[in-house]
C-alpha cells in the first residue's frame, strides 16, 4: 500500500475510530472484565449491600471439585456437538433437496422457517406438553402401535436426547436457510461446464458445491455452536436441568448458581469457564474452516 | 410554531396525562364502613401511595376478587399499587429492590423460605415497634387468633434458632396465603373398593399399591418430584412423619440417616404406583394429575383444596374427601406458603403497617376466604357454620395441631442446600444412584456450605 502523503492522516483515522471503539469497549469489555473480576470474589445476593470479599481462585477450585459442575460441562459438550452435527447434516440435506425451483416452494420455505421465529419459552412449553407422559401427543401416537408410555423428560436415559430433538426441530431451518443461500451462490456456469464434462450429481456435490459452500458451513457451525452453548430458556422450561443433572447444561448451572444458590462470585466463575469453552471450540471450528478455505 | 400546532400539542399532552395517570383520575371516593365498626383514625395517611408486591397465587387472587383493596383505598384515602408477579420471580425482584437505599416496595409478600434471609440481611422491619405504637394498632386486632404455627413459620426469625421461635427472635411478618398439608382423596374410588382412608404411611403405601393394580386407569398418589426444589419439598413433606431431618441439633447434616433413606424408599414406591413420568412432576403437574382424575390421592399443601373443589378446574370436584396427613413415627405436617412484611427501605412504613393489619383483620380474612383464599385465623378454621361449604376446614382445624414450623431448616443458605438435596433425591428416585449413595454424595458438599456460612468449624 502506498504511504499517505497527507500529514496527520493516520491520526485522524484513529480519531474517527475512537467513538466506535470506546462504545465497543464499554459495552463489551467492561462486563467481561467485571465478570472476570467478580469470579475472584465471594458475593451473594443476600449481601448485595456489602462489598464482595476477595477469595482468589477459591471459586474455581470449588467448581472443579463439584461433581455437578463437571457433569454440566459433559452435558454441555454432548448437547452442543450433537445438535451442531445433526443440524448441519439435516440442514444441508434439506437445502440440497429444496434448492431447485418448483411450484409452492416459496410457501414451503416460509413455513419451514417458522420454528426459528417462535419464542424460546413457547418452544420449551410446547415440547414439554408434547413429551408429557400422560397427555403428550408423542406417547399418544406411539400408543397406536403398542409402545410406551415413555417418560421422555423424566427418564435419565431419554431426557438429553429429547432435549436435543427439540433443539434440532427449532434450529435446523436456520442451517437450511444459510446453506440454501450458500448453494444459490454457486456459479451455475461451473455446474453446467461440469455436466458437459460428464459429471454426475454426487461428483457435482462433492467436488463443486460442498467446496463452494464450505465457508458458509463453517460460519454456520460456529454460530450454532456458540448459540447452543448458551441455550437456556428451552431446556429450562422443558426439564429445569433434570432428571438429576442429566440435562443441566452450563448455562442452567450458571443460572441456578446465581439465582437459586445466590452466589454471584461462583456464578461468575461458571460464566468464565463457559466463555473459555465457547472460545476454545469456536477457535477450533474457525481454524479448521480457514484451513479449508486456504486449501 | 403556529397556534394551531401549539393547541394540538397541549390537547395531546392533556389527554395523555388523563389516560396514563390512571389511579389519580379514578380515585375511589366511596363511603366505606370501617371493618367491625372500629373507631380509628383511618385517614391519617390519606394521599399516600403504597406499592404492594405479591404473587399470582390463589389467595392473593381471592384478595383482589373480594374487593378488599378497593375498600381499603376508599376507607383510608391511601392509593395501593398492586405489583403482581409469578412467585418464582419475586425473590430476585425483591432482593434488588430492598438493596437500594430507598425502595419502591412498601409491602411485600414473601415465601416463607426467604424470611430468615430477609430478616438476617436487615431487609425487612421487625413488627414489634409498630404493634407497640397505640396510634397505629387497630382496636381489637386479635393477634392471638392468628394460627400460631403460621405466625411462627411466616413471621418469626432471628435469634438463636434463626428461622423459628427462640431466644432473641422477633416478629417480621404476618401470615397471608399460608398453608399446612393434608390429604385429599377420591371418595368414589374409596367407597367402591371398600378402602379405608390411610392413617399411617404403611397404610398409604398399601392403598396406593392396591389402586395402581386394581383400579382401571387410575394411579395411587400424585406427588411432585422434579429435580431440585420440588424433589426436596416432597422429601421433606414425608420426612417429617418418618422422623428424618436435614440437620441435627448441632447443624451437622443428618439426611443420611435410616429415617431419611426410608423416606426415599417410600417415595420410590409412590413413583412406581403413580402416574407415568411422575418423577419429573412439578407442583402444577402434581395438581393436574389429581384434577384430571388420574391419581386417587393427593397429599401436599392445603391450599390445593380450592382448585380441587372448583368445577371449572377439577373433573373430580364432586367426589373428594379430606383427611389428616398420615403419620408414621410422628404426626407432623408441613407449614409454608406466604407471609407479608414491610421492607426496611419502604418510604411509607406506617401506612404499609396499616394495610398489613387491615388485610389480616378477622372480617377481611373472612371475605378473602369466602372468595377462595386460604384461612389463617383460628376463628375461621374452627367456625362450624362454615363446615358444610368448606369441609376441609374441619380437617384443617385438627391438622393445625400437628403443623410443624420446624419441618424445613429455612436458614439464609437454604436455597443452595435445597437445590443440592433436590438433585440428589431425584437421582435416587430415577435410579441413577441408590438412596444411600445419593445422600452420601451430597453430604460433604452441604457440610461445606455450612462450614462456609459459619455454622460448623
Amino acid at each position: 500500500m502506498r504511504k499517505s502523503s497527507v500529514p496527520g492522516r493516520k491520526n485522524s483515522a484513529y480519531l474517527f475510530l475512537a467513538p466506535a471503539a470506546s462504545i465497543l469497549l464499554l459495552v463489551l469489555m467492561v462486563p467481561i472484565f467485571n465478570t472476570l473480576r467478580l469470579s475472584l470474589f465471594e458475593w451473594t445476593m443476600r449481601t448485595l449491600n456489602e462489598p464482595p470479599v476477595f477469595v482468589g481462585l477459591r471459586n474455581f477450585r470449588e467448581l472443579f471439585g463439584s461433581a455437578n459442575f463437571r457433569e454440566s460441562v459433559r452435558v454441555t459438550v454432548t448437547f452442543s456437538l450433537s445438535v451442531v452435527a445433526i443440524e448441519l447434516l439435516l440442514g444441508t440435506i434439506l437445502a440440497l433437496l429444496l434448492e431447485g425451483e418448483f411450484k409452492g416452494m416459496r410457501l414451503f420455505r416460509t413455513l419451514f422457517v417458522l420454528p426459528i421465529m417462535i419464542a424460546p419459552v413457547v418452544v420449551g412449553i410446547m415440547w414439554r406438553f408434547m413429551y408429557h407422559p400422560s397427555y403428550g401427543k408423542i406417547n399418544y401416537l406411539l400408543g397406536f402401535i403398542g409402545l410406551g408410555p415413555y417418560g421422555w423428560l423424566s427418564n435419565p436415559d431419554l431426557a438429553l436426547r429429547s432435549v436435543i430433538i427439540a433443539d434440532i426441530w427449532q434450529w435446523t431451518p436456520f442451517v437450511f436457510l444459510l446453506v440454501l443461500a450458500g448453494l444459490q451462490g454457486v456459479p451455475k456456469d461451473v455446474i453446467e461446464a461440469a455436466k458437459v464434462d460428464g459429471t454426475n450429481y454426487a461428483q457435482n456435490l462433492i467436488y463443486i458445491k460442498l467446496p463452494f459452500i464450505s465457508a458458509v458451513l463453517g460460519i454456520t457451525a460456529v454460530l450454532r455452536l456458540i448459540d447452543s452453548f448458551r441455550s437456556l430458556v428451552v431446556i429450562y422450561n422443558m426439564t429445569g436441568g433434570g432428571p438429576g443433572v442429566t440435562t443441566e447444561i452450563m448455562s442452567i448451572h450458571l443460572f441456578k448458581t446465581a439465582f437459586t444458590s445466590q452466589r454471584l462470585g461462583l456464578a461468575s466463575a461458571v460464566a468464565v469457564m463457559l466463555l473459555l469453552l465457547i472460545a476454545l471450540f469456536a477457535s477450533v471450528f474457525i481454524w479448521n474452516s480457514l484451513k479449508g478455505e486456504r486449501r | 410554531m403556529n397556534v394551531k400546532k401549539l393547541v394540538s400539542i397541549v390537547v395531546f399532552i392533556a389527554i395523555s396525562a388523563v389516560v396514563f395517570s390512571g389511579g389519580a383520575a379514578e380515585r375511589d371516593v366511596r363511603e366505606v364502613d370501617p371493618p367491625g365498626g372500629r373507631e380509628f383514625e383511618w385517614r391519617q395517611y390519606e394521599g399516600t401511595t403504597l406499592v404492594f408486591n405479591f404473587p399470582n397465587h390463589v389467595h392473593y387472587n381471592a384478595m383482589l376478587e373480594s374487593g378488599v383493596l378497593d375498600d381499603f383505598e376508599a376507607l383510608t384515602g391511601i392509593n395501593v399499587e398492586a405489583d403482581r408477579m409469578q412467585y418464582m420471580n419475586m425473590h430476585d425482584a425483591q432482593v434488588l429492590e430492598m438493596s437500594k437505599p430507598i425502595g419502591d416496595y412498601d409491602l411485600i409478600s414473601m415465601v416463607v423460605m426467604w424470611k430468615a434471609e430477609y430478616a438476617l440481611g436487615d431487609m425487612i422491619r421487625p413488627l414489634e415497634p409498630f404493634f407497640d405504637n397505640p396510634a397505629l394498632v387497630l382496636p381489637d386486632y386479635r393477634f392471638d387468633d392468628l394460627v400460631p404455627a403460621y405466625v411462627e413459620v411466616t413471621g418469626i426469625a432471628g435469634g438463636e434458632n434463626i428461622y423459628i421461635d427462640g431466644p432473641g427472635a422477633s416478629l417480621y411478618g404476618l401470615p397471608f396465603g399460608s398453608e399446612t398439608s393434608f390429604m385429599i382423596y377420591r371418595t368414589d374410588i374409596f367407597d367402591e373398593y371398600g378402602l379405608d382412608v390411610p392413617q399411617t404411611y404403611d397404610e398409604l403405601t398399601e392403598v396406593a399399591r392396591f389402586i395402581y393394580h386394581e383400579v382401571p386407569d387410575t394411579y395411587g398418589l400424585t406427588m411432585r418430584a422434579a429435580s431440585g426444589h420440588h424433589a426436596t419439598h416432597a422429601w421433606l413433606l414425608h420426612a417429617s412423619p418418618y422422623g428424618a431431618k436435614v440437620f441435627d441439633d448441632n447443624w451437622e447434616p443428618a439426611f443420611t440417616s435410616d429415617e431419611s433413606i426410608e423416606t426415599i424408599e417410600f417415595m420410590k414406591k409412590m413413583i412406581e404406583y403413580g402416574p407415568p413420568g411422575m418423577v419429573g412432576f412439578t407442583q402444577d403437574e402434581e395438581f393436574a394429575a389429581f384434577l384430571q382424575g388420574d391419581a386417587a390421592i393427593y397429599l401436599d399443601a392445603s391450599v390445593f383444596a380450592g382448585p380441587a373443589k372448583d368445577p371449572a378446574q377439577s373433573r373430580v370436584h364432586d367426589r373428594i374427601g379430606f383427611a389428616l396427613h398420615p403419620s408414621q413415627r410422628t404426626p407432623l405436617a408441613e407449614t409454608g406458603g406466604f407471609g407479608i412484611a414491610i421492607p426496611k427501605n419502604s418510604q411509607n412504613p406506617d401506612a404499609a403497617f396499616l394495610l398489613m393489619q387491615y388485610l389480616t383483620l378477622p372480617e377481611i380474612e373472612r371475605r378473602i376466604v369466602l372468595a377462595g383464599g386460604a384461612p389463617f385465623r383460628m376463628s375461621t378454621v374452627e367456625d362450624a357454620s362454615l363446615y358444610d361449604e368448606y369441609p376441609e376446614f374441619e380437617v384443617l382445624a385438627d391438622q393445625l395441631v400437628h403443623a410443624n414450623a420446624d419441618w424445613r431448616p429455612i436458614i439464609p443458605e437454604w436455597g443452595e442446600i435445597n437445590n443440592m438435596l433436590g438433585i440428589a433425591i431425584n437421582q435416587a428416585l430415577t435410579g441413577q444412584k441408590t438412596p444411600e449413595q445419593a445422600m452420601q454424595d451430597v453430604y460433604q458438599p452441604i457440610r461445606d456450605v455450612m462450614i462456609r456460612a459459619g455454622y460448623l468449624d
